[in-house]
């Protein structure tokens, strides 16, 4: 057996790790899910972003983030969720948000 | 996991209240009942709730005692997250071929950390919270879920492997497939619930193209301390909304959407959550466009003028269009009948749409049991024998069988139990009987 061929075969050989099963039975990430993922990933970063400047509503986040207020609401409740994102103060009939750890 | 054993006395198909009640009506008779649920959790639409009218009890603190006694009871083993893929008669006992799917973990190992569902990536709206919060690819439907155990979605997964890293029991397993499971049963008991009249009914009103135009379930999911923001916003831009309007028969009493009947509950949901807005949201507005008001139950007519004394508005007037207007506002044109049908035109923050019940499942190509003209199973003895469906030794409960309420889906979850149990030891005395055959 050659070296070229020596680790064609290990490769061969080596079971795939469970996650790979998966990923093979769903035929890999579909290209929605791709898009979707890196989309939201973007609007996370952008919002943090946004509030590292200080304590915004709702309306304002999407007005910077480029977003429409909908489905940045959507994003800012999953952030709050996650405890990245606390309540802040009541402007004008919104609350405002911040990032955790901001709001003293 | 408890394994599908090859015999059950009674299958129960449907986890929530009225299914729950009749499983543990039989087992604390002594009958073996396999209660089988396709969501990840049992606990049906009450679960989700916020507070249930005229008591406003908290929903869930009243549902989870019983979900718990279900899924500890001797008698009763529990099958989450499993499809009924037919049900067949076979001389007095019915044959079930079940799909158990997988949730890509070792459920005897898993438990219910929640490390699998911090570490993942990936944010899809949550059906919980009918899409208005969110949750990960893995995760556990909610904190009253039982079993309080995580389930992946491989559609939504994008490989990165994050939950097996950080699981602490090492039970996620990527390999699970789904699996086929049969077993005999002694009698059914059908008790798959409800789903409220789809939002686009009526496209006249707006349901999904505008973001504040909600569903009535997802209100209780924002009312609730649980929900998916914490207090009542709106989802479209998070504003603290002043002025809100219910839209009465919404989803019924209209043949125009196929769903000409009254579904019962819609009144008294409505006074409900608008009585607690008032309590939750200081001085705000809210209106109720009604037909007329149908308070039928046990204190509801009082609960009714209670919640007219609390200054909730009950006007009688027929919405016929919703228009979304600046900053996501709505206007609502409204038909006053009783100021003889002058037509005006009101704002509002917010609209919940008062939609109405329609059966969650059909049992069409899983069990031979017929559906009436509205869509829910049959019940060809309705006034003395409610649960008795078509096909003998298959009972109903619950919205099943028709719009109800839930004391009223519990009663007749009661009385499934009952006639189920009538049915067992009737077939049991007919065995016991046999004539041996003659020597010769």
């Amino acid at each position: 057996m050659t070296e070229e061929a020596k680790p064609s075969a290990e490769k061969k050989d080596k079971p795939k790790r469970p996650i790979e099963v998966l990923r093979d039975r769903q035929g890999g990430m579909s290209k929605e899910l791709k898009e979707f993922f890196n989309e939201q990933q973007r609007i996370f970063k952008a919002i943090k972003t946004a509030l590292k400047a200080g304590p915004k509503t709702v309306p304002q986040l999407a007005a910077e983030c480029n977003l429409d207020p909908p489905k940045t609401m959507w994003h800012v409740m999953a952030l709050r969720r996650d405890g990245d994102v606390v309540e802040a103060a009541e402007q004008d009939g919104y609350l405002q948000y911040c990032l955790k750890g901001a709001e003293r | 996991m408890a394994e599908i054993r090859n015999r059950y006395d009674a299958l129960v198909i449907g986890g929530g209240i009225a299914g729950i009640q009749a499983a543990l009506d039989l087992g604390d008779q002594g009958f073996d009942v396999l209660l089988v649920d396709r969501s990840p959790s049992i606990g049906g639409v009450m679960v989700g709730l916020n507070k249930v009218f005229p008591t406003l009890d908290c929903s869930s603190c009243i549902c989870t005692p019983r979900m718990a006694e279900a899924a500890h009871h001797e008698r009763i083993q529990l099958q989450t997250y499993t499809d009924v893929r037919s049900v067949t008669k076979q001389g007095a006992d019915f044959e079930v071929d079940l799909v158990l799917k997988p949730r890509y973990l070792d459920e005897d190992t898993c438990i219910g950390c929640n490390e699998c569902e911090l570490a993942c990536p990936v944010h899809v709206p949550h059906e919980f919270d009918y899409g208005l919060g969110s949750r990960r690819a893995i995760y556990i439907p909610h904190g009253n879920a039982i079993p309080q155990k995580a389930v992946l979605v491989p559609e939504e997964c994008v490989f990165c492997g994050k939950c097996e890293k950080v699981c602490p029991t090492h039970c996620i397993d990527f390999t699970q497939e789904a699996r086929r499971a049969t077993t005999t049963v002694g009698t059914v008991i059908i008790a798959t619930g409800l789903q409220i009249t789809p939002m686009d009914k009526k496209p006249e009103y707006g349901g999904t193209r505008f973001p504040n135009v909600m569903s009535p379930l997802a209100m209780e999911r924002v009312q609730s301390s649980n929900g998916p923001y914490g207090r009542v916003l709106r989802p479209a831009d998070g504003k603290i909304p002043r002025s809100i309007a219910y839209v009465q028969c919404a989803g019924s009493r209209d043949r125009s959407i196929g769903v000409p009947y009254c579904s019962r509950v819609c009144c008294m949901y409505a006074l409900k959550q608008a009585l607690l807005l008032r309590h939750y949201i200081h001085g705000v507005d809210v209106t109720l466009y009604h037909m007329d008001i149908r308070a039928f139950g046990k204190g509801y007519e009082q609960f009714y003028r209670r919640v007219m004394a609390e200054g909730v508005k009950v006007i009688k007037g027929k919405v016929a269009k919703i228009t979304e207007v600046d900053n996501y506002d709505l206007v609502l044109r409204v038909e006053l009948l009783d100021e003889d049908g002058r037509v005006v035109e009101r704002r509002h923050d917010l609209v919940v749409l008062s939609q109405g019940l329609m059966p969650a499942w059909h049992p069409k190509g899983t069990i031979d049991t017929a559906e009436a003209e509205d869509g829910f199973l049959l019940t060809p003895q309705a006034k003395l024998n409610p649960s008795f469906t078509t096909m003998d030794g298959v009972f109903v409960a619950g919205v099943a069988a028709g719009p109800k309420d839930i004391p009223d889906a519990i009663v007749e979850a009661g009385e499934a139990a009952m006639a189920a149990a009538n049915y067992l030891y009737q077939a049991r005395q007919l065995a016991r009987i046999q004539v041996p055959a003659l020597a010769h």
